[in-house]
């Protein structure tokens, strides 16, 4: 069961949770059903440019079309990260 | 760790409470940077981006920490193309050319970042960046542009806007998700 790590800007749309435990044998079924718990963070999924996951602490640099193909550890620990930006 | 019964949601605030040796460390790093000189590591730009994060309760935040960041991911894939695309439709047209303004955090060092907050329990308040260049309509650009609007849209934070135009007064305001008409005022503490 991966630990999805939601930073706080985000967490408005997961109840205020800042782990999120998901039971899914890839990278791309935990990701799927985080969204489909909460809906909020479907901005994340809007902006796929934007979001950049990590594993562990490694960035995944594979493309998410290939998701799938990153199995996921029970304790593994997931981040989503949204870049942040100014003018 | 972060304390359960912290207000996530950010857009109610009625205040900011911004301690002075704080609000001195973002006047430092942004004169420090507009002076040219740069840390190791650190991408060699004229213009300063930072984080506040602190504590909410009763609608009133404290910051308690400064965050600096270090490296503008500007000129990275794909984040390139996404500041490119959205300067071009929002910036007002200046001297510098677009590539060379904006910033956009690097991922690993956000990463980083969030993780010392949660250490400390701290919830990332907002962003600060400065304005340096006076406009005849926007004479003290203390407040957000179209663009910093769209590029704060939906980051549940506040945009910080340091007026530096003239440096012996410097100004600082903040903006949920850089609206203006969603100003919290900052008390100095």
């Amino acid at each position: 069961m991966a630990r999805v790590i939601i930073p706080s800007p985000l967490r408005r749309y997961t109840e205020n949770r800042r782990e999120i435990f998901i039971d899914a044998p890839d990278l791309a079924n935990t990701m799927e059903r985080l969204f489909d718990r909460y809906n909020g963070l479907c901005i994340v999924r809007e902006q796929p440019a934007l979001l950049s996951i990590f594993i562990n602490g490694q960035l995944v640099k594979t493309n998410q079309d290939e998701w799938s193909h990153i199995g996921l550890e029970k304790d593994d620990e997931v981040s989503l990260i949204i870049p942040i930006a100014g003018g | 760790m972060m304390e359960k019964n912290q207000i996530t949601n950010l857009s109610h605030l009625k205040e900011i409470l911004l301690p002075t040796d704080l609000w001195q460390e973002i006047k430092s790093h942004c004169r420090r940077k507009l002076a040219g000189e740069y840390l190791p590591g650190e991408t060699e730009v004229k213009r300063a981006y930072g984080l506040l994060a602190g504590k909410v309760h009763d609608q009133v935040a404290l910051v308690e920490k400064i965050f600096i960041f270090k490296k503008n991911a500007r000129m990275i894939e794909p984040l390139k193309t996404y500041m490119d695309n959205v300067m071009a439709k929002y910036a007002v047209a200046s001297k510098t050319p677009l590539s060379q303004r904006g910033w956009i955090t690097d991922p690993e060092e956000l990463r980083k970042c969030y993780d010392m907050c949660d250490g400390k329990g701290l919830l990332a308040i907002g962003t600060y960046h400065m304005h340096i260049v006076p406009w005849d309509h926007d004479p003290l650009r203390d407040t957000p542009t179209k663009l910093d609007m769209v590029l704060a849209k939906n980051t549940n934070m506040y945009c910080f806007i340091v007026s530096l135009v003239d440096p012996s007064k410097p100004i600082i305001r903040a903006f949920y998700e850089g609206m203006k008409e969603q100003e919290v005022p900052i008390v100095f503490t």
